[in-house]
This record gives structure tokens, sequence and C-alpha cells, in this order.
């Protein structure tokens, strides 16, 4: 049985604005989504759900993580409900849903306690360095850079990392699995096979490293090529960019940091240098291009942002940037101006992944390929039983 | 016009009508039965307005133009109304006696009203042929032309901006009606009160890229719908013009163009579901073995028989689908696909038909706002007459001693705007009985509002 609660529609719209609620339930909505089938029918069944409150309905909802908020259906909503900002909002909603520790909600609805979080994280980063610094060498290497190791050992840096990728791991996993719970778990009209774990695996790899949901957004029948012409495919195409950029980045610093931060300095073509510039250009790239499209809210999935889309964009940009900076006053030979600039990285750094990726905007980096797998895992569940 | 006397003078009313579709009509035949001298000033070329055009009215289904034109004919026969058809206004003065003057100019229509008998002889021996408005672009038309059969006064026209300039017209009219050096007339009014009964205007679907923004043949309005099932029917059946194959499926779509923020018409047009349903059984009448769809948001029959109206056409068969048509697309053979989600089901469908009706709503006439002197007069955000005392005096404008009647007011159907009418006329009755100079000349604006 589920119950109402026409407070709950109050609840949501602490996780953003809304005016759902002017909706009069004609499906328009769900008959424009390109994303939407008749084994996930949204956006107005969620809007139902939110407008009555149906909040067990919800929390067991992937739908939300289906919509790649394309904005077809807030242009031709014909009462200006926004049923695609709905979406994002019921996201903000879902990731606190999971988050067992109640930190995302609190970062989701408080500004003060976002930014007062942030700034702990810095402060702590910046006085790790005050007191456990290594010597502040101003001789340079053999070849003209800066001893960044004599200073920031890439041992200890990356003992550091590990401890963190720890808690990031325990804290994005344990959501997922939460997330499991409500969405597959507590469900009892669902039996699920093990095998069907295993075999719809590929759509979580698939969807992680591709995203390519996004480009279902485009129906219309151009070939190809007028679509790239016309930039039907540069959003997903940056998207790309950028979390392929953040992936990489991230990867060669938790993984391969004795290798990443070297104080030699290689060629250009040297793939160390080839793949930290592909990120960075990546991530400059992206964050830009995010920003100016938030600024000038030119498509409908720009106009509505949420403050916590501005404190990553910009912290993501500030991590690109001072990094960028580190690395050319290395190779520069400016050593104090590095060891500044690389402090000042970190502690930028160090609160954007703390917050974000567990707790915050990140998090739908996991939670997105994931709906997609429990989902085909339901589907294909679904669709054995109906076999029998 | 000093200069120009032949083509201009002054005339004495007591009462000028703006617009002479029903509610003008039917106000003017009150009027002028208790007394009263009234002009009518028709902009189209035949009086009747929207509701000459009708095939059956819901939800008695009698034949509209049968109650139409008897109106149409003991208006113009009527001693005490004088009619200017394809007539404007163009400026409203108010002067200190509280009268007022309106300068409405007469377009030339260059055929002699006197001398034209109506034999049509032009309109045959013209060779140039467009698109006809009177049945909706479904037909042709000639440029020399009689608008449409049973059009008041009967006389033929010249489609100036597509004439050739050939003369065969000229050569064939017996009477020698035809007069291509006629100009425009200008005449002042001067008049007590002024009922603006302008009516409304279609919304235009071409705005909806997802039902085919106008490029889908057989995707019609609910007019041209309508022409399809008067008496004086183009096809003298029902068909798709696509390709002249006489329908099995037909698909309505309710609420196009209205209670749709996107295209800037968020009210309901109250209308369009009767409209609908009434044409769904009349459909039924003319090609028994067809389907027809009805995809609604909400059915809205609140007037008296409207509900059984409802439920006789739902015993005829018509199916009633709730949920708003998302997209229509085009089929090879030019059939529609129309995805949509049942709300009953909560599941996404797409229906086949080979004929879909938009039943598109009404919008306020915005001829109103260009005339000048008019300015002050109040609109409500639709762009309707607003009625500032609604519940007392509800046809009162904001300006002394101008009034409205029918759709110019908001949306209505034919009883509401024949109520309104009637209601209008007593209210005038009373301000003309009323008028004396004197009495009148104190009266501000202020007064009249309170
Ligand atoms: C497809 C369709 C089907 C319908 N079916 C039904 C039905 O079955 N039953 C029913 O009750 N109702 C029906 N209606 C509604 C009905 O048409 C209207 O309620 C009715 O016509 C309103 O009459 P009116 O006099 O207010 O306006 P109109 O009929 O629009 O008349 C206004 C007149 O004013 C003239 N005019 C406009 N501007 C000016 C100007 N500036 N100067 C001078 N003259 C001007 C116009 O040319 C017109 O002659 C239908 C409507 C549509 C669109
Ligand atoms: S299109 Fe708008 S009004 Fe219609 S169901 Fe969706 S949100 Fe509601
Ligand atoms: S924003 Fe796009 S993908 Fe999301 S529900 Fe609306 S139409 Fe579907
Ligand atoms: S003169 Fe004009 S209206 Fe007359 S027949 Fe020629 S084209 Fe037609
Ligand atoms: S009358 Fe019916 S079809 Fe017309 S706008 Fe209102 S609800 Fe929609």
């Amino acid at each position: 049985m589920s119950e109402l609660d026409p407070k709950f529609a109050r609840e949501i719209l602490k996780f953003g604005d809304g005016t759902f609620s002017a909706c009069y339930n004609c499906g328009n909505c769900t008959a424009v989504c390109n994303l939407a089938n008749n084994d996930n029918t949204f956006p107005r069944r969620l809007i139902r759900f939110s407008v009555l409150g149906l909040k067990d309905q919800i929390d067991a909802s992937l739908d939300p993580w289906l919509c790649y908020y394309c904005g077809d259906c807030s242009t031709t909503c014909p009462r200006n409900a926004n049923p695609g900002d709905l979406m994002m909002t019921l996201r903000r909603y879902l990731s606190s849903s999971y988050d067992w520790t109640g930190l995302a909600r609190k970062f989701y609805t408080s500004k003060v306690f976002e930014l007062t979080a942030i700034f702990i994280l810095a402060l702590f980063i910046l006085l790790l360095f005050v007191f456990f610094h290594g010597p502040m060498t101003t001789e340079l290497t053999p070849d003209g850079g800066v001893q960044l190791n004599t200073f920031a050992p890439w041992k200890t840096i990356e003992a550091g990392d590990w401890i963190m990728a720890g808690f990031l791991s325990f804290f994005l996993l344990s959501n997922i699995f939460n997330m499991y719970l409500k969405v597959i778990w507590r469900r009892k009209d669902l039996k699920i096979p093990v095998s069907l774990y295993f075999s719809e695996l590929r759509h979580l790899i698939i969807h992680f490293f591709s995203q390519w949901r996004f480009s279902d957004c485009e129906t219309n029948q151009d070939s190809f090529f007028t679509k790239v012409k016309n930039g039907e495919y540069t959003y997903w195409f940056v998207h790309f960019l950028l979390m392929s950029s953040y992936v990489l980045l991230f990867t060669m610093i938790v993984g391969f940091l004795y290798w990443f931060q070297t104080d030699e300095i290689h060629p250009w073509w040297h793939p160390q240098r080839l793949l930290g510039y592909y990120s960075t250009f990546g991530l400059l790239l992206g964050t830009i291009y995010f920003i100016v499209l938030r600024i000038k809210k030119q498509n409908e999935k720009s106009k509505n942002s949420h403050y916590t889309d501005w404190t990553f964009l910009t912290l993501l940009f500030l991590t690109t940037l001072t990094g960028i900076l580190v690395h050319l006053f290395r190779i520069g030979g400016l050593p104090m101006a590095t060891y500044y600039m690389y402090v000042l990285h970190l502690m930028i750094l160090f609160p954007m992944l703390m917050i974000e990726v567990p707790f915050s905007k990140w998090s739908h980096l996991a939670y997105r390929p994931f709906a997609i797998y429990f989902s085909n895992v339901i589907m294909a569940a679904q669709q054995k039983t109906s076999q029998k | 016009m000093e200069q120009n006397m032949k083509n201009s003078s002054v005339k004495v009313a007591d009462t000028l009508i703006l617009g002479g579709g029903i509610a003008g009509l039917e106000a003017a035949l009150n009027l002028a039965n208790t007394g009263h001298q009234v002009v009518i000033v028709e902009k189209d070329l035949s009086i009747g307005g929207r509701m000459i055009h009708l095939s059956k009215v819901f939800p008695t289904l009698d034949c509209s133009a049968c109650i139409t034109t008897p109106k149409v004919s003991e208006a113009s026969r009527h001693p005490g109304i004088h009619i200017q058809v394809n007539t404007g206004a163009k400026k409203l003065a108010f002067d200190a006696k509280g009268h007022w003057h309106v300068h409405v100019q007469t377009e030339p229509r260059f055929v002699n009203e006197s001398l034209c008998t109506g034999c049509q002889d032009c309109e045959r021996a013209c060779p140039v042929v467009v698109k006809d408005e009177y049945q909706y672009n479904l037909v042709g038309r000639k440029v020399a032309y009689i608008p449409f059969s049973i059009a008041s006064p009967r006389i033929a026209a010249i489609d100036i901006e597509n004439c050739i300039l050939c003369g065969a017209c000229e050569k064939a009219c017996v009477p020698g009606a035809i007069d291509f050096s006629q100009e425009p007339v200008q005449t002042e009014w001067i008049v007590k009160s002024v009922i603006i009964a302008s009516g409304f205007t279609l919304f235009d679907p071409d705005q909806i890229e997802r039902y085919g923004g106008g490029k889908f043949k057989n995707v019609v309005t609910a007019m041209q719908m309508e022409r399809q099932l008067v008496p004086t029917r183009p096809f003298n059946t029902v068909l798709r013009p696509g390709d002249g194959k006489i329908p099995d499926k037909v698909a309505y779509v309710l609420c196009a163009g209205s209670r749709d923020g996107t295209v800037g018409n968020p009210i309901c047009s109250q209308i369009c579901c009767m409209y609908s349903i009434k044409q769904a059984q009349l459909i039924l009448g003319a090609l028994p073995m067809a389907d027809v769809t009805v995809y609604y948001l909400h059915i809205r029959s609140f007037g008296k028989g409207f509900d059984e109206f409802y439920q006789q056409a739902k015993k005829m068969d018509v199916s009633f689908i709730k949920g708003k048509i998302g997209k229509i697309s085009e089929l090879e053979n030019g059939d529609l696909m129309l995805r949509y989600e049942d709300i009953a089901s909560g599941k996404i469908k797409e229906a086949k038909h080979d004929m879909v009706v938009l039943s598109v709503g009404i919008l306020a006439n915005r001829d109103i706002e260009k005339i000048s002197g008019l300015e002050n007069l109040e609109l409500d955000p639709f762009h309707y007459l607003k009625q500032r005392q609604e519940m007392s005096n509800p046809f009162k404008t904001n300006l002394p001693g101008i009034f409205m009647a029918g759709t110019a007011s908001g949306p209505m159907d034919i009883p509401d705007s024949i109520l309104s009418a009637g209601a209008v006329s007593a209210m005038v009755t009373k301000y003309n009985k009323g008028f004396v100079e004197s009495i009148i000349n104190s009266l501000t604006i202020s007064s009249w509002n309170e």
C-alpha cells in the first residue's frame, strides 16, 4: 500500500524550484520524450507521484536517472509545469535518499553547509602542508624543473590519495548498495535470477564510458553528418570529453602518481604529457562550455541552475586552472610559485572530490550507469516472468 | 474628406454595431424592433459571421445556416437596420455632447451593388483561380466571385489583389455592373451607443511543429471539417484532402492551441470539445463505417443538454481517449501516426489514422486594438474586451456608451452569444432612451464605471 502525503511536494521543492503543481495530467511530456518507453514511462508518472506525495514510489523509481534532460517535455508542456526540471530535482532528491549519512541532503539543501564544508576541508589540506611539507628547495633539476617531489613526495601524496579513494569508494558504494535495496531488493513483486546481474552488466560498462543515451534524445531523420554539423552531438561530445578527462586524471592521480607526478620534464610527445594535456584540455573546455551554457540559459537543461551546479563547475574549473599553473610553474623553474600553487590546487581538489563524488553532482557518474543497469536487470526479469 | 464629397458623408443613427455575426445581428434585430435606428458595420463581404458557415449546431443538431439565414434576411430587409459590408471602422471619437463619431470606410468591391443580379456570369468568365477562403482553402474560387452561395448581400466582388485586369468579367456582365473605377467610401456615423460584436479569430495550428506545422496534407482544422459537413459542402462527401480518399479512421485532437501556454493561449476555448463531439456524430452520419476517435484532456460539456450529447456520441461508438497528442508523424501513404500517453493505462501508444482533425481553439479578434480612438478600451489578459462589471453590467466596456456582445467578450458558443446579445440590447435600449444631451454631457468615464 502506498501512502499519500500532500506535504511531500514541499520536501521535493527543497531540492530545486518547481512549477510541477501546475500539471494537468495530459501526458504530452511522456509522449514527446524520446527516452521514455512502456517499461519506463516518465515524466508524467513522476509528476503525479510528486504532486500526490507517493514517496515510496519515487524512492523506488529509476526513471529520473533515465532522463538526460533534453528539455523537450518542458518546452512543449502546455502548462509550463517544467517536467524536465522536476526530473533534475528528483535526481538531487534521490541522490540524497540513497545517502545514509544524510550529508547529501545537507549539501543539496543548504548553501551555507556546502560552503562551510568546502572551507573546512580546504583548511585541513592547508594545515597538513603547513606542518608536514617537505623541504622547499629552490634548487632546480638538471633539466630546469622544480623539485616538486622534494616538497611533496609522491609516496606521501599517494598514500593520502589512497585513503581518500577508500573513503570515497566506501561512501559511494554503500550509497549504491542502498539504491539497490530501494529499487530492487524491497520490491516484492520482482524475482530476479542471479544470472541476470551478470548478463546485464554490459549496460553498466557501456553507459559508464559512453553515455550514448544522450544521443537517443535526437530522433530526427537527418543523416549523421547533418546532425554533427547542426551541433546535435555537441553536448554529448563535450560531456564525454569532460567525463573521460576526469576519469583519466583521477586514475593517473590515484593509481599512477609515481608516473604522473614526476620532477623530470618529459618531451612533449611523452604519453604522460599527452594524457595530461588531453585531460586538462577536456576539463577546461568542458567546464567553460557548461558555464557559458548555464549563463546564457540557451537550452532547456541549462535554464534552471541549482547552486550545487555552480559550486561544482566552479570547483572543477579552479582545480583545472591551478593544475595547469602548477605544471607551468614547475617546468618553468619557479619553485616557490609551484609549491604554493600545488597547495592551492589540492585545497580545491580535495573538497571537490570529497563532496561532489559521493554526495553531490559527481555522484551521478555512478548512479546513472547503475540505474540503467538495474533497470535492464528489472526489465529482463519481467520479460522472463511474462514468458513463463 | 472635404475635397472628395462624392466619397464621404455624415449620417446619424442610434446605435452602431461593429460586426454582423450572430451576436451583432441578434442585437441589431432586438434594437430595431424596439424602434432604434441601427447600423451594422461588417468587415466581411457578407454578414452572418462564423455561424453562417457551420454545419449543424450542438447539442440540438439544428442546421446552422437554417437558423442564421432567416435572421440575416430579416436584418437586411429591416427598415430600422442599415448594413454596410466590406466596411471597417477607422476611428472613434467621443464628443462633448456624449455622441460617438464613428468613421468607417467601405472598401471598393468593383461591382456596382445596385446593378449586380448575382447571376455569376462574371465568375464563369474569369480565368483566374485562387484558394477559396470561405471554404477554408479546401477548394478554389474565381477572382470575380460571389463569396458563397448563401452570402448576404448575394453580390459579386472582385478580389483586386489577384486580378489580372483581363476584362473578361466586364464583357460577360450583362447589366454592366463591373466597375473598376470604384474608390473607398468614407462615412461618419454619429451615434449614441456602439456595440462591439467583432467576434473571434481561429488559432493557426501551423505554429505547432509537432502536429506537422501545416505540412501534413491529411491534417485539417475543425473549420475545414465543418465545411465538409454542411449541406453546401465542396466535395459533397467527407474526404481527406491529400488524395481524396474517404477516411476510415478519423482522429480529433482536442485543445489544439487552447489551454496551452507554449502557444500563448492558456485558456479554454469552451466550444471545441462540443463541436468535436458534434462533428464526430455528423461524420458517423455521413460515413457510417468510419471509426472516430477523440483524444481529449478533459471533456467540457457544461451547457444544457451538452453532457447528454456527449453520452450520445459514446453510444454511437465514438471512442474517447484521454491523453494529449504529443506528436503526429506522416506516413508515406498519407496516413498519420499519433503518439500519446494513454492516461487511463499509463502506457505510451501510437495510433494510425487516415485523417486528423485539429480542434483548434479560438482567440480574441485583435482588430479592435487597431482602431484609433479606442486606445483606452480595456482588454483582459487574453485580449478580449474586459467586462469590468462582470456581475452587474456584464456587457459594458470601460468607455461610456460602448457595449459588447458575443465572442468579443470571451470564448462562448452560439446560445451564449445570442443571450449576450439579448442582454446587451436591454442595456442599450435603456441607455439610448435615457440619452439626453445635457445629461450625457456631464457623464465622465469614471461615473460610467461606477
Ligand atoms: C469549427 C467551429 C464549430 C462551431 N460549432 C458550433 C456549434 O455547433 N454550436 C455553437 O453554439 N457554436 C459553435 N461554434 C461557435 C460559434 O461559431 C460562435 O459562438 C459564434 O459564431 C460567435 O458569434 P459572434 O457573433 O460572437 O462572432 P462571429 O461569428 O465571429 O462574428 C463576428 C463578425 O464580426 C466581423 N468583424 C470582425 N472584425 C470586425 C471589424 N473590425 N469591423 C467590422 N466587423 C468585424 C466578422 O467579419 C464577423 O462577421 C463553432 C465554432 C467553430 C470555430
Ligand atoms: S505535459 Fe505538462 S501538463 Fe502535461 S502531463 Fe506533462 S507536466 Fe503535466
Ligand atoms: S527532459 Fe527529455 S529525457 Fe527528460 S523526461 Fe523530459 S523529454 Fe524525457
Ligand atoms: S478582370 Fe479580373 S476579375 Fe475580371 S475576369 Fe479578368 S481576372 Fe477575373
Ligand atoms: S473546450 Fe475542450 S477542446 Fe476546447 S479548449 Fe476547452 S477543453 Fe480544450
